[in-house]
């Protein structure tokens, strides 16, 4: 029953952090038809920010709040200068095929993760470094009983469910996240009506890079900061946004935390080697028995 | 599919090019040092991994961010046959590229139902996968400390005849064969019916499937091709000495990428140019930030700077790499 436990509450606690990554990776491809890989990336970037001034004796918060900042502005300067110059050339040859048109966006979201990892490197030399949490991490006592949860995972959870709480607010009752969602449904009809579609998409690359951000300020303190620690993190976010639905923003964050619970009771009932093997079947399972997630819409069937 | 017309499709140009290829690493490898001459080598491994690339992407259209992990299947399998079977290595390599050719067969089979960013993603969940099982299962594989295999010496005929043969020119004769011979391949599977096939799909699967076209089972086709040629690669790529999870890692797989894109997706001797720039590349830096008194910690990461900056400029300014320049140049001069 212990173990059980101990592995309910760390799967929350990965499963709210996967939720965030997944959520990033998919208001990007509702609003570009991009999957931006290099979303990790751009978080590990903004995790070393943090790092930096916290050293210099800032606050944590004061950190927080400037790293989710720099990931929104990071985001939308890979849209801006990258993303948005690239899927408008309709005039390249390459560009015509049809099946060129996912590819060469996923090269270019590759190259922008190699640049910032070395980037990283050469800047904070690359050696891994340990990234603080504003609570205590050790496992939260009631009376002489220690609780399978930690002080930590507490917070996470809080986190993301503030987050979370605020994302649906605004994606249900402004009128911002109403055109979000339109242009996400149909750029053209939506243009039509008035509403800046190149300025919208932009935004979501912002929130998607903040959100990513807020995924490796809440990851780095158990697994330290290094330019290679997120890829994971990433990995594990696509496949939770497959099997949640890559068009649906509540079935990412279901995603996120059904795989969370999977790696958890995998890492606690078999051994932690069969984790990466663990997210291939499962994510070939969900690609074979649901291929448009589970509140995917079904136009996108032909995955 | 690749019955009929057999006369054509094994051109003479496409021998002519093989042959060429192979004298130009031979002439090279007579004029570089022992370390050019395993670049070289490294080079002629690689390109082949390359080559599934340019028809994996540039022909059919197909993203794949886990060459490597087919590299890894390709690896373990001739290395488990020579160190378990004690088959001979020739022996090996020839049945690595069917070892991984079914391996494709599977592979493809899932990933026709995907596309664009699907398959780039399930592809590199692979890539991650495959590794970590010859952790998983340590006995049989021998976990991260692998399997060591090698090249072994050059059979007596040959020093008969060329003298006295270093290591490293040995690797070089080793891979140069298999290297000419998968140019040989891709240059006529690409000039072929099954090739024309492939282009058609990529461009348009709708229209494709109305000309007839079994979109399906072409992309499977495409997947066996290309994993026949990155398994064969990385057999021979672990018989530089080690086969384990490190020689193929999820870079490596991004690093082939790279190199396809550099030279240009759709183009054949752009893969053979790619594949060179990363393999010369750090190199070249290496020289000059040693000039320039570069510290140590940024010149190790300065290769890979170049390189993804290099990737991005090319997929901004010209997305057909190196081998679309050089048509564009020529295009101009012809006005």
């Amino acid at each position: 029953m212990n173990s059980f436990l101990s592995a309910f509450f760390s799967g929350t606690a990965q499963g709210a952090i996967y939720a965030l990554v997944s959520l990033g990776l998919v208001l990007v491809w509702r609003g570009a038809g991009v999957v931006n890989f290099a979303q990790m990336g751009q978080a590990m970037f903004t995790t070393y920010i943090a790092s930096q001034l916290i050293q210099h004796n800032y606050s944590y918060w004061t950190a927080f709040v400037i790293a989710l900042a720099c990931g929104a502005i990071l985001g939308a300067i890979v849209d801006l200068g990258l993303m948005r110059p690239l899927t408008s050339r309709k005039n390249s040859q390459l560009l015509n095929s049809q099946s060129m048109r996912t590819t060469i966006p996923v090269i270019a979201s590759l190259g922008i993760l190699g640049v910032l990892k070395a980037l990283a490197g050469i800047i904070w030399a690359g050696e891994e470094r340990g990234f603080p949490s504003p609570v205590p991490a050790n496992a939260i006592k009631i009376g002489e009983t220690s609780l399978a949860i930690t002080g930590f995972d507490l917070f996470v959870i809080g986190v993301v469910f503030v987050t979370l709480v605020l994302t649906t607010i605004f994606f249900t009752r402004t009128g911002m996240g109403l055109a979000m969602r339109a242009s996400a449904l149909n750029p053209e009809v939506t243009r039509l009506s008035g509403i800046r579609v190149g300025s919208v998409r932009t935004l979501g690359w912002a929130i998607s890079g903040a959100a990513s951000s807020l995924a490796g300020l809440l990851v780095t303190p158990k697994t330290n900061l290094s330019p290679n620690t997120l890829d994971l993190l990433l990995i594990v976010g696509f496949t939770a946004a497959v099997v949640g639905g890559l068009t649906s923003l509540t079935g990412s964050v279901l995603g996120g935390f059904i795989i969370g619970y999977v790696i958890a009771f995998v890492n606690v009932y078999s051994a932690p080697e069969n984790v990466f093997i663990a997210i291939l079947v499962f994510l070939l399972l969900a690609l074979f028995i649901r291929p448009q997630g589970i509140l995917g819409s079904k136009e996108v069937r032909r995955v | 599919m690749f019955k009929g017309k057999s006369h054509k499709v094994i051109g003479a140009r496409s021998t002519f090019l093989a042959v060429l290829f192979f004298l130009i690493f031979l002439l090279l490898s007579s004029q570089f040092g022992p370390y050019n001459q395993s670049q070289l080598a490294n080079i002629a491994t690689l390109v082949i991994a390359v080559f599934s690339i340019t028809l994996l992407t540039g022909a059919s259209g197909q993203i794949s961010l886990g060459q490597g992990a087919i590299m890894a299947v390709g690896g373990y399998g001739s290395a488990l046959l020579v160190t378990k079977l004690g088959l001979s290595m020739w022996l090996a390599f020839i049945l690595a590229i069917f070892i991984s050719a079914l391996f494709g067969l599977f592979l493809g089979l899932a990933a026709a139902r995907l596309s664009g960013p699907y398959l780039a993603g399930t592809t590199l969940v692979m890539a991650l996968a495959i590794p970590s099982i010859a952790v998983r299962f340590e006995t049989f594989f021998s976990g991260d400390v692998g399997l060591s295999v090698d090249y072994g010496y050059p059979p007596n005929w040959l020093t008969k005849l060329l003298g006295e043969i270093s290591i490293e020119e040995w690797s070089l004769y080793v891979v140069l064969p298999f290297a000419a011979l998968a140019l040989f391949a891709v240059l006529n599977l690409s000039n072929s019916r099954s090739g024309r096939t492939w282009r058609a799909v990529r461009d348009n699967e709708v229209s494709a499937a109305l000309a007839g076209i079994n979109i399906a089972r072409t992309k499977v086709i495409v997947f066996i091709c290309a994993s026949a040629l990155a398994g064969l690669a990385g057999a021979l790529y672990g018989f530089r000495g080690l086969v384990a999870p490190s020689v193929y890692p999820t870079d490596l797989s991004l690093t082939l990428l790279t190199a396809a894109v550099i030279g240009g997706l759709r183009s054949i001797g752009g893969a053979i140019f790619g594949t060179a720039v990363i393999v010369f590349l750090p190199d070249v830096i290496e020289k000059v930030t040693k000039n320039l008194a570069i510290s140590e910690t940024i010149a190790s990461y300065l290769p890979a700077l170049i390189i993804g900056l290099l990737l991005l400029l090319v997929v901004i300014f010209n997305p057909r790499g190196s081998a679309g320049a050089l048509e564009r140049l020529r295009h101009h001069r012809k006005h």
